[in-house]
């Protein structure tokens, strides 16, 4: 093609060609064969070219680093979980989708990353593959809050619900992580993981029945069970004195406080069956109980309603008890105390307290009671939330105010929240003072 | 509301009256017709001294304005007691919702009640009875939550813990200004952008910006709110600002209650997935996100319930109303 308007310095002729075979387009006079101009390099403009990336069609056609590199991680995390295809694309999917929001565009690059693990997470649980948000936490090496936030924020925008996670599920998992076989151990402690696993499970299912589970977090949980587990499946000396501090050492797994609490409900729960095991004599208390643990585990049921049944009976008791010695009083007319009268055990049976025993309590350790009107009916049944046994002691409150919002204010009232000027003064000059000084100081 | 001084009260009008039942306000009706039937000529002059005493004090408490204007004679006034007893019955009810100690307030009642049987025992015509049939509807002039029977509702009434209320103070403030001459303000500029002032009575605090634009928090009761807002206004009133009170609105309202059974969330989550979301390992509790009303309840294992994001009262008491029928279903797994 003809360049116009150009003259060759050459020959002076205006037959310019514009040559593109080369990498550097030239303009080339095609009489004489000089090179008329070939500056197109050097006419770039300074600083990159007049059209940003973010405006050219570059961003459409070629994805975004961070996106391309968050879409590997969701695939690394699923290989190191051995997840199957349909959950990784899934992860996929939602990353993609998330990663256009908003609120994840212009963010870091940790909360990026942890985005990507929420998706696997998401994925997961949408499918019913047993994991915790711990796991997920770990894998990303960040703060389980942080994880929990942008999980919550992602479900949100995504607009998309998760299923609830059985803790029996996950538990088959967790005890995988113990290295507690008999490869790595000695023959003592060394214990079959599918073994310690069922019995895990069952211990599990017993907690979840007496509300050790319910609102708690499930690691220390899982923990406690398969500590319990692997010290009852052989309840000989060596494995009976190892406390769980030198369990997790041992199977090479980061302990958790709570499990420590864990294990003293579970320990209770079990005790209570135990009473209740025809061929025991002596009473069970927390160190004989693991002994038991695994007749209590295969009888479960049976020995759960005899326990109610014993629960029942001695309630009944002491309420006709009670009855005797009390004058009857009045039943109140509807408050919330028609409700408190009920109770619920377990998976059996509902109990039927007389009114006059609301007024008694004859469980003993009355300290909670006597600042609370309100009777603790944890403490009346046999399996309760452990936060409603050992309930908190609330502070006083002050009674509530019987105004109708449009009352004289009294100006002595109003005059005892201002300063006297002498106070005043005294106030500006003790600021001023120690504003000085600070600034002195720093 | 204090249930020893409820037992009391009780008590004590089972003293004074054996055929006295108090359950509801249609049994209190019912045995004063009783009563009517059984008592015999215990009437003196000190009695009816009594009676002008007690209308006295009734006419101190009560507004009669709803009675009709023509007031006959003995018969009326008696009629009078009557309805004001009974209304005195539903104001009960009224306060006993808001948790007063009605110590003193009690006793009185109890004498007044005695009175009006008494009298109603004195009277030989039969007719001021007829105002005191059930089908009679007294309308309270306090609004009351109404009386329904226990086996229908909940019985549980859910407290308010915390009320957020905004009012327009009207007129730009010099925040440093209120903090150097008010005793309870505290002003940090490099942290907060407004003065936080706290009053004892209600006990409550207050954050107010220099656009003259205040946030009133943790009042118990809408009135109460309404009080500390107001008198956060005088303060600053008195400072010299020329402070109104604008637009006065209660932006959001927190309630707390206990079922007294504990609650299978992992089931609750089951069942109602599309309004709830119970994740243990971030919160124990359980967000339901209520759609009418719209309220969010954060439900515990243990039974307690918290109700928030409420305008107005009784969408807390709906909600609740809402929820407790579904928290009952799980209490038997």
């Amino acid at each position: 093609m003809f360049a116009a308007g150009l003259k060759c310095p050459g020959c002076g002729s205006s037959n310019i060609v514009d040559d593109d075979l080369y990498c550097q387009a030239q303009l080339v006079c095609v009489d004489c064969g000089t090179v008329v101009s070939e500056g197109t390099l050097a006419d770039d403009p300074v600083g990159g070219t007049d059209v940003s990336y973010s405006r050219t069609t570059a961003v459409t056609k070629k994805p975004c680093l961070n996106l391309i590199k968050g879409l590997e991680r969701v695939k690394e995390m699923c290989r190191i979980l051995r997840l199957n295809g349909e959950i990784e694309d899934l992860a996929l999917t939602y990353f993609r989708q998330a990663y256009q929001q908003e609120s994840f565009i212009n963010v870091t690059l940790q909360r990026k990353e942890v985005l990507a693990g929420c998706c696997v997470y998401v994925s997961c649980r949408q499918r019913n593959w047993p994991i915790t948000l711990g796991t997920i936490s770990s894998l990303l090496d960040a703060d389980q809050t942080l994880v929990g936030g942008v999980y919550q924020e992602m479900i949100k925008i995504l607009n998309i619900q998760a299923p609830f996670i059985n803790i029996a599920d996950v538990i088959g998992a967790h005890v995988q992580e113990y290295k507690i076989s008999a490869q790595h151990v000695t023959k003592e402690l060394a214990e079959d993981s599918k073994v310690l696993t069922k019995r895990a499970v069952a211990l599990v299912e017993l907690a979840g029945d007496s509300w050790i589970v319910t609102g708690r977090r499930p690691l220390p949980i899982m923990m406690a069970a398969t500590y319990l587990a692997w010290q009852s499946l052989n309840p000989n000396k060596h494995r009976l004195r190892l406390s769980l501090d030198k369990f997790c050492h041992l199977a090479k797994v980061q302990k958790r406080n709570p499990a420590v609490t864990r294990i003293t409900e579970l320990k209770e729960v079990l005790c209570k069956l135990g009473r209740e095991l025809p061929w025991v004599r002596e009473t069970v208390t927390q160190d004989d109980v693991v002994r038991l643990v695994g007749d209590i585990l295969e009888h479960r049921h049976t020995l759960l309603t005899r326990a109610l049944r014993t629960h029942e009976t001695a309630m009944q008791a002491d309420c006709s008890q009670a009855s005797a010695l009390n004058f009857p009083t009045e039943e109140v007319a509807p408050s919330q105390r028609s409700e408190s009268r009920d109770q619920t055990a377990d998976a059996s049976s509902v109990v039927q307290l007389c009114p006059t025993d609301r007024m008694e309590n004859q469980e003993g350790d009355d300290s909670h009671q006597t600042e609370d009107p309100e009777p603790n009916w944890g403490k009346r049944v046999l399996f309760a939330p452990p936060c409603v046994i050992h309930a908190k002691r609330r502070r006083e409150e002050p009674p509530v105010l019987n105004v109708t919002g449009d009352e004289e204010i009294s100006d002595s009232e109003i005059d005892s929240y201002i300063r006297t000027p002498q106070e005043a003064r005294d106030f500006a000059l003790m600021q001023k003072a120690v504003s000085s000084s600070d600034s002195g100081n720093s | 509301m204090d249930d020893l001084a409820l037992e009391r009260y009780f008590d004590d009008s089972i003293a004074n009256d054996p055929s006295y039942m108090v359950e509801e306000e249609l049994d209190l009706q019912n045995s004063l017709k009783e009563s009517h039937a059984s008592s015999t000529n215990s009437q003196n002059s000190s009695n009816l001294l009594g009676e002008t005493e007690t209308s006295g004090r009734l006419s101190n408490d009560l507004d009669l304005s709803f009675l009709p204007d023509d007031l006959g004679n003995q018969s009326s006034t008696t009629t009078v007691l009557a309805t004001a007893a009974t209304n005195q019955n539903a104001e009960l009810d009224v306060l006993e919702d808001s948790g007063i100690n009605l110590d003193d307030n009690l006793h009185d009642m109890a004498a007044v009640k005695c009175q009006v049987t008494v009298n109603l025992g004195s009277e030989s015509n039969a007719s001021p009875f007829c105002p005191m049939t059930p089908m009679t509807p007294m309308t309270p002039m306090t609004p009351m939550t109404p009386m329904t029977p226990v086996t229908e509702k909940s019985g549980i009434i859910p407290q308010l813990q915390n009320i957020v209320s905004t009012v327009n103070l009207g007129c730009p403030l010099d925040l440093k200004f209120i903090a150097l001459q008010a005793r309870n303000a505290e002003y940090n500029p490099k942290r907060f952008a407004a003065v936080i002032m706290r009053i004892r009575e209600p006990r409550t605090t207050a954050l107010i910006f220099s656009s003259g634009k205040m946030v009133c928090t943790g009042a118990k009761s809408e009135e109460e709110s309404r009080l500390a807002a107001r008198k956060y206004a005088r303060v600053v009133q008195k400072l010299g600002f020329p402070a109104r009170f604008l637009d006065f609105k209660i932006q959001n309202m927190v309630a707390s209650c206990d079922v007294c059974f504990p609650i299978r969330l992992e089931g609750l989550v089951l069942t109602h997935q599309q309004f709830s979301s119970y994740e243990p390992e971030l919160f124990p509790g359980l967000i339901y996100r209520m759609v009418k009303p719209r309220i969010v309840l954060l439900i515990f294992v243990s039974g307690k319930v918290v109700l928030t994001g409420a305008k107005e009262r009784a969408e807390i008491y709906e909600a609740f109303e809402n929820i407790y029928p579904i928290l009952k279903g799980f209490r038997k797994q």
